[in-house]
């Protein structure tokens, strides 16, 4: 069984994700554990030690615990396996990091609502706690059914990466899997076509899928700007999304990335 | 609902019409086919010595025909139905012989009126109390009326209620909507529900951040909203929106799909979104603009 932790803040991108994972537990094997940090204010700093440090802490904790725990509630009739969530006072990243190193979970889900700037996206990215997570992210930028998902073919030999992290965490699953190579060209010039790229990649990576015993139903290249071939992804419920930690704010990959507005579930390389 | 449609004689007209009769079909709304012309003092007379009608009226004729086509008959609102003499009790006891005319359950009305364009459509839109007025204009260029300059954008600004500017034949993908963060009217939410149900189209709405984060207020909104169009099976999608960056992104998104803006009196949109940046995205806008009041 898949261990997940879901990031739970009391606001609609948490909504969003607890909504979505929950989706998730559906299709796979897995179980969802959430995690809420409550961070003191900037100059909040942690008075003294012993039983002041820890009346301190509780009376924070009070704070976000009783929205935390309305949000999971209101989930719990479609989420039956949700446990309460385990919250603490720190500082998010460090905290989060620390969690998921002590705990070895799966996967991490948090919510990130889908931006017109990509800024967030790009700090989120780049951030200490996604520098050093151990294990793959789901950013749900927005609540979509998870009926179809989308594999973002790079390089073979990244790819193939992405292929043995996804059969990993859909294994058993059934559901519709599309693979997508992407060229980027121009606005204005956006194509799809259902073949092989020349050097045979699509082709490779899904032989590999096929001997796991995933059938990709469509194997398509998409030619166009980055905002376009993002618009087309849209009808995706998850895109798996090779990245790399040193990913460039200007690279087209990124521009992809911001401009798709379904989740995506990013494999680091 | 009442809905004010303002037609004139060229194509992006009956396209209005088709688009209105579908909206009415879901709303029941009492509508108004408005036509604005050169003055007569008799309609039924010729306007010169060649019998040549008012322009208008053969078209208003036709768009009332092809209004009603849209409906099964039997099913229609606006069908008109049997009158008969009945008796009525009009005080206790007392009984009288009435013509009583079983008339149609909505209101479709023919109108024609004379005098400036703009002028004639806003002073309709506050006789009926129009909810909604709704027009075409030529989808390309820059959304004009034949023979009349700007009329779509000065109407949309001059207007009390919402104005809905139909782009001709333009197929609608997405509508992107914007509404009053805060306090997001019923109203408003349910012009939405007719249009993404209209168009059988997909929804984005927009929040607003000052660049950090949703207000909590504005999440909460979101939210409920969310649920509700996810509960009516209709995708919704959210997208953050920086303050700064609104018009920029309007500009853009209005390229691609419908663009819906709460346009209230307190909204935060008619603070940013003066009148001659609602002109430019009615003229700029590749796809139809709905403002909401």
């Amino acid at each position: 069984m898949l261990r997940t932790l879901v990031y739970l803040d009391a606001d609609l991108a948490s909504s969003i994700a607890l909504r979505y994972a929950c989706q998730l537990t559906q299709v796979v094997d897995m179980k969802l554990h959430t995690f809420h940090v409550e961070e003191p204010d900037h100059d909040g700093h942690a008075p003294g030690t012993g039983w002041v440090r820890r009346t301190w802490e509780s009376a924070m904790l009070k704070t976000g615990e009783f929205e935390i725990t309305q949000l999971i509630k209101a989930e719990k009739s479609s989420c039956p396996t949700l446990g309460a969530p385990k919250m603490i006072v720190g500082d998010r990243e460090n905290e989060i990091l620390r969690e998921i190193q002590r705990e070895s979970y799966d996967l991490f889900v948090e919510g990130s609502l889908h931006s017109f700037t990509a800024k967030k996206l790009y700090d989120k990215i780049h951030s200490r706690l996604y520098r050093h997570i151990p294990c793959p992210v789901i950013v749900v930028k927005n609540l979509v059914n998870l009926e179809k998902i989308a594999l973002i073919v790079r390089g073979e030999e990244e790819s193939n990466k992405l292929v043995s992290l996804f059969v990993k965490i859909f294994s058993g699953a059934k559901l519709n899997l599309d693979l997508i190579y992407c060229e980027f060209q121009e606005p204005g010039k956006l194509s799809s076509k259902g073949i092989a790229d020349p050097n045979g990649t699509l082709n490779a990576v899904k032989k590999n899928l096929m001997e796991q015993n995933w059938h990709p139903k469509d194997c398509r290249k998409i030619q166009g700007a980055p905002e376009e071939i993002g618009d087309v992804l849209r009808d995706y419920g998850l895109i798996a999304f090779p990245l790399h930690h040193s990913i460039n704010k200007k690279s087209n990959w990124f521009q992809l990335l911001s401009h798709i507005p379904s989740p995506i579930l990013i494999c680091w390389q | 609902m009442r809905i004010l449609v303002a037609v004139d004689q060229n194509p992006y007209s009956a396209h209005v019409v088709k688009d209105v009769a579908k909206l009415a079909g879901n709303t029941w709304a009492d509508v108004t086919l408005l036509g604005v012309g050169p003055k007569v003092t008799d309609i039924r007379q010729s306007l010169n010595k060649a019998g040549k009608k008012h322009p208008l009226s053969e078209a208003l004729r036709t768009y009332r025909r092809n209004f009603l086509d849209h409906f099964e008959k039997a099913e229609s609102p606006y069908e008109k139905r049997n009158c008969n003499h009945e008796f009525v009790e009009v005080k206790r006891g007392v009984w009288e012989e009435l013509y009583i005319c079983r008339g149609a359950r909505k209101d479709l009305k023919i109108l024609l009126r004379s005098g400036n364009p703009v002028k004639e459509i806003l002073a309709q839109a506050q006789d009926d109390d129009s909810d909604l007025i709704a027009m075409g204009c030529y989808k390309a260029g820059d959304c004009q009326w034949e023979g009349a300059v700007n009329l779509p954008q000065k109407v949309a600004n001059g207007a009390t209620c919402s104005v809905l500017v139909i782009k001709e034949e333009k197929k609608i993908r997405k509508i992107t909507c914007c509404l009053d963060q805060e306090n997001i009217s019923q109203k408003s939410i349910e012009m939405i529900n007719q249009m993404v149900t209209l168009y059988q189209t997909e929804l984005e709405i927009v929040g607003l951040t000052d660049g950090t984060k949703l207000k909590p207020m504005v999440g909460k909104n979101l939210n409920a909203i969310l649920k509700y169009y996810n509960a009516q099976q209709i995708k919704a999608w959210i997208k953050l929106v920086e303050t700064a960056s609104l018009e920029s992104f309007i500009s853009k998104e209005a390229k691609r799909s419908m663009m819906a803006l709460w346009m209230g009196e307190h909204a935060l949109l008619s603070k940013i979104f003066h009148r001659g940046k609602v002109e430019k995205l009615i003229q700029g806008s590749e796809s139809s603009v709905l403002l909401l009041r």
